[in-house]
């Protein structure tokens, strides 16, 4: 689903070029789910950015469900993750001036579909929040919005799912209610997973680890994993 | 998808008070721009109605020769109201005296504007009347009731016709304004005219018509007959002729109007400006997710195009309800001072409105959309991405074709617009440069502990550059608060010292040489100031440059092409000074005062004589020209060594011809002077000039309270339009200030959180914004100066003065005003408690 050959980034800065990533390659297949790991500044950002078409790398190749990014413009890469991708971040992400059900409607509208706002309603409904679908964001709490970016993201059913750091600003309680659910819907509509965490819990609920150290990517071990999680 | 996604965008960023900032920039900009030129259309409209008293129609078509039936016919099928006059001179028999008059004949329907004023005796004031003389009455002149010992009923013998002298004529409405050939006026009907055979070959006879009707009617009127007009014997005039004082003041006045509303554009696209940034800022993250979420650029494009427009559509449609209500609540209480109409209606003033509300909407939102839609979708990732779009070059290219395109189509005045324009950009550079100079004083100033004053000029260094935008906006509002304050007190100030109290109303020509002295001790005993004595003798031009001119009264003499080169009629009033009058100015040559008859390098017999510029266009003659006069029966060669220009808006009296008195020597003057007399002591004047029966009196009191009353009139609408401006102007600083808080919020909320001391924060706010304020106080006295000087000078023709007191005033009332309003903001702000103030920003 996802494959990844010898990419690096490098950008510029005021003292000259900066290489961020290092050379990677990695492969991820269809329905598996896979944490990228590692601490502040070590590039996961940077990696997920470049794996959902945000951003284009200075080197190497990357293939989405059979589509080369590296090759397309921001007219194509957008339109590629309207109808194949589907985001969390940490921030929520939210449009502020539209209401849950609205913001949920908006990738099935921008994608075309035929009835967004009834997709939106089951979407809503499949989070717990169709009760909650006129308030905007700024009247929900965090963990509610969450809800609603992950309603977003699943509402034009994605074959790939990007998750930022999904529970990094909520507190304990609601990591554990978003992670659940996050888990539950990608099992149902069998998505491809990539999730960038720090929180080792959310790592290990997933098929693989990668992790991302100064710009160089490794495969965890089962052991290490099993490690790091004790 | 586009535009349901932008309406449900729209509505609830409406609902929710998103909109505010831009919607109430449009509304401010479209309301200021609607009220303003509609009230100065509606003024205009009020003061052209005025000044179309003083040609007594709208529109005049004056000619040496009966005016053409037909076209007469022609304007009444186009539906224009029309009169005639036909004026001439002629003698008045009366109780066995004769005496020159100025004879005016007039149909049934004139005056068409203003009104025919009577007496029920001489020299007291007069009342409008709703008729004209009949067949066998004439309305005569006070003069002529003095000169001729009448009494009202007398009968008058004109030409061949007898009438009764029945009432005592005190005004027509275009009697016009000249001491000099000016005999007594005598009114009588059009039909009585043929009886009198006054106009029989020989007599020079004046024509006149008079047209009423829309503008659109008169000008087609005008097309259609113009090239049939000779030019030596018809003249068009419409209002905007007039070349007195009311013309003058009223053009003025206009100028003044436009320029307001010039400025009031600008402040509009300012404000809008300032809040399409804004705008664009607060939708950096939503354009962000959309792309993120797989929208296309054309989606975005259309989602914001479509915002844009039913934010102008809303802004426009709230901005010409409120602006129509200010303007006519304006109206209403101005309407004890300025005759106002409120039932006439313009379309320019709302198509203008509308114009500008959409041109600044589209045009200023344009730079910030184009940011925006420019915003990487990797911003969901990196919250301090910011748009792509980094030249600040192309949005100062869109903002000033705007600006200057809008100010062109508004003013049709390349001149004004350019000035403005100019100092506009004057002002930026300025202010460039002064923030850069800030970042280096900053540098020095915001090290060491962290003070109040240190966190504001931290603050304004760190944003020097990025709120560069913000300071030019603050200074561009209080340069153009400053040019209307100062254009104001100018105007308003010049307009009264062209007539101060006290300014002669009365002006008395032939008095003698002998009478002279004693005139003067007769009117010192009698507590009446006179003004110097002029002299003066009537000169016939004989030759201009040894081409003999026609003397002789002759049927021929109409198509004299000598004749149409004199231009000013075959006699001139002559005097002679060598000391140059109070508000003339020698425009070319020099003036004589150094000449003398030994040291003459003009030749033989030949003097000098100073010409009014005018005069010299209108006669064809130039510097250098030789002109002999015939002055009783002598001729007197002079050469033209200087044009004058001079100021015809003084009340005093002023000459076309000057001559060296050397050139005078042999002629025996009689002389003219003015003199004022209050009101209440109208009833002297008879008494004052008994002991001077040879004397004439021209009474031009009612001509000056004219005149007063207008210029009061238009004063008191200046200072409204001053006061809608100011309001504009302060209204866009508020706009401005609570943007620029927006920004501030975080920094305030994070500074709170610290546990900063709200009043820290307060105080370092207050300074920033005081410096920001004295700063734009600064810069906007030093372009206001420029931007007045070039205004001043070549649109307004005015003397020009450095303003001194506006270098201090604009400052300190910048730093007051903008550090109020800071205050006021930041204190909104810190009555928030930290949870919500962070909850607001993060």
């Amino acid at each position: 689903m996802i494959q990844v050959t010898n990419i690096t980034k490098t950008v510029t800065t005021d003292n000259g070029p900066l290489q961020i990533l290092q050379p990677i390659s990695f492969t991820v297949t269809e329905g598996q789910s896979v944490a990228i790991v590692g601490a502040s500044g070590s590039g996961k950002s940077t990696l997920l950015g470049l794996l959902a078409g945000l951003d284009t790398v200075t080197e190497g190749t990357i293939k989405l469900d059979g589509a080369s990014l590296e090759t397309m413009n921001e007219e194509a890469r957008a339109q590629i993750r309207g109808q194949k991708v589907g985001f969390i971040f940490q921030a929520f992400m939210l449009v502020p001036s539209l209401t849950a059900l609205e913001n949920v409607m908006l990738p099935a509208e921008i994608n075309g579909s035929n009835n967004p706002k009834a997709l939106a309603v089951d979407a809503l409904e499949k989070v717990g929040l169709s009760h909650r679908a006129s308030h905007y964001p700024n009247q929900l709490s965090g963990g509610e919005q969450q809800r609603v970016a992950i309603a977003r993201a699943f509402i034009t059913q994605p074959k790939i799912l990007f998750a930022d750091e999904p529970t990094g600003n909520l507190d304990a309680d609601n990591s554990l209610k978003v992670e659940q659910l996050l888990f539950d819907l990608n099992q149902q509509a069998g998505t491809t997973l990539v999730l960038v965490t720090h929180d080792n819990e959310l790592a290990q609920r997933c098929d693989r680890q990668l992790i991302m150290s100064a710009g160089q990517l490794s495969e965890a071990s089962a052991q290490a994993a099993t490690e790091r999680a004790s | 998808m586009g535009f349901s996604l932008a309406w449900r965008l729209f509505k609830h960023e409406a609902r929710r008070g998103e909109l505010s900032i831009i919607l109430s920039a449009i509304i401010l900009s479209v309301a200021a721009v609607l009220s303003l030129s509609l009230f100065s259309e509606r003024l205009q409209g009020a003061l052209n109605e005025r000044s179309a008293e003083f040609i007594a129609a709208d529109r005049q078509l004056s000619s040496r020769k009966p005016i053409d039936l037909e076209w007469l016919k022609q304007a009444k099928s186009q539906n224009l109201d029309v009169a005639e006059q036909v004026s001439t001179r002629s003698m008045v028999f009366a109780n066995d005296q004769l005496q020159l008059v100025d004879l005016r004949a007039v149909s049934q329907t004139y005056p068409l504007k203003g009104n025919i004023k009577l007496s029920a005796e001489p020299f007291a004031i007069g009342e409008a009347v709703a008729e004209v003389p009949s067949m066998h009455e004439a309305w005569l002149d006070s003069r002529l009731f003095q000169v001729l010992n009448l009494q009202i009923g007398d009968e008058v013998e004109i030409g061949d016709a007898v009438f009764t002298a029945t009432r005592v004529l005190t005004e027509i409405p275009d009697a016009g304004f000249s001491v000099f050939n000016t005999d007594p006026m005598v009114l009588i009907n059009m039909d009585a005219l043929a009886k009198t055979n006054v106009t029989g070959p020989g007599s020079r006879v004046n024509y006149k018509a008079y047209f009423v009707g829309t503008d659109d009617a008169l000008d087609t009127f005008y097309s259609s007959i113009k090239n049939e007009f000779q030019r030596e014997y018809h003249r068009w005039l419409s209002v905007d002729d007039d070349e007195s004082p009311i013309g003058e003041s009223v053009a003025r006045a206009e100028q003044f109007f436009l320029l307001a509303s010039l400025l009031a554009i600008v402040l509009a696209c300012v404000a809008i400006g300032v809040a399409a940034q804004r705008y664009a800022q607060r939708h950096f993250d939503p354009v962000a997710i959309m792309k993120t979420l797989g929208a296309s650029t054309a989606t975005i494009r259309k989602v914001y195009l479509y915002q844009i427009i039913f934010i102008a559509l809303l802004g426009i449609v709230l901005g010409t309800v409120i602006g129509f209500a200010v303007q006519q609540v304006v109206v209403s209480a101005l309407a004890g001072t300025v005759d106002v109409s409120l039932q006439v209606w313009y379309w320019r003033p709302l198509m203008i409105a509308i114009f500008t509300g959409s041109i600044c909407a589209l045009l200023f939102c344009l730079y910030p959309l184009l940011g925006l839609f420019a915003i990487p979708p990797l911003r969901v990732l990196r919250r301090d991405m910011a748009s792509t779009l980094k030249s600040r070059g192309g949005q100062y290219l869109t903002s000033g074709l705007a600006i200057f395109g809008l100010m062109y189509a508004y003013s049709q005045n390349l001149k004004v617009s350019a000035i403005m324009f100019i100092s506009g950009i004057v002002l930026v550079v300025l202010l460039l440069g002064a923030t850069y100079g800030l970042i280096a004083l900053g540098r020095v100033l915001g090290q060491g502990r962290m003070s109040a004053a240190q966190l504001a000029w931290a603050r304004i260094k760190r944003r020097a550059l990025d709120n560069s935008v913000q300071l030019i906006s603050f200074a561009l509002t209080l340069m153009l608060l400053l040019i209307v304050l100062v254009m104001r007190n100018d105007i308003v100030k010049q307009w009264q010292e062209q007539l101060p109290e006290g300014t002669a109303n009365y002006f008395m020509i032939n008095v003698t040489d002998a009478q002279k002295d004693k005139l003067a001790e007769h009117f010192a005993n009698n507590l009446v100031i006179s003004d110097d004595l002029y002299p003066v003798t009537r000169g016939r031009f004989a030759k201009i440059n040894d081409v003999v001119l026609r003397s002789e009264v002759t049927k021929e003499d109409e198509d004299s092409t000598n004749e149409r080169r004199a231009g000013m009629g075959r006699e001139a009033n002559l005097t002679w000074s060598t000391q140059l009058q109070q508000a003339n100015e020698v425009v070319a040559g020099e003036w004589h005062d150094t000449w003398s008859y030994d040291n003459n390098e003009l030749g033989e017999g030949i003097y000098p004589v100073s010409v009014e510029v005018e005069a010299a266009k209108r006669m064809r003659i130039g510097m250098g020209d030789v002109l002999s006069f015939n002055i009783g029966s002598e001729i007197v060669d002079v050469q033209v060594t200087s044009l004058r220009q001079v100021n015809w808006q003084t009340m005093q009296p002023n000459f076309f011809f000057v001559l060296h008195p050397d050139a005078m020597s042999r002629f025996t003057p009689t002389y003219i002077t003015s003199f004022f007399l209050p009101e209440e002591r109208k009833p002297e004047l008879a008494q004052l000039l008994r002991p001077f029966p040879n004397v004439t009196l021209f009474d031009v009191d009612a001509r000056i309270n004219q005149i007063r009353s207008i210029i009061d009139q238009v004063s008191a609408a200046v200072e409204f339009i001053l006061v809608l401006v100011l309001v504009a102007g302060a209204l866009v600083l508020i706009a401005q200030v609570q943007a620029s808080m927006d920004e501030r919020q975080r920094e305030l909320a994070i500074l709170r959180t610290l546990g900063a001391q709200g009043g820290l924060i307060r105080r370092s706010v207050i300074y920033e914004f005081l410096i920001i304020g004295s700063v734009a106080g600064f810069m906007a006295a030093m372009a206001n100066e420029i931007s007045l000087y070039l205004l001043q000078s070549q649109v307004f023709k005015m003397s020009t003065s450095v303003h001194y007191e506006y270098w201090v005033v604009a400052p300190l009332t910048g730093a007051i005003v903008v550090g109020l309003l800071g205050a006021a903001s930041c204190r909104a702000l810190l009555q928030l408690n930290t949870s919500t103030l962070l909850r607001k920003v993060l």
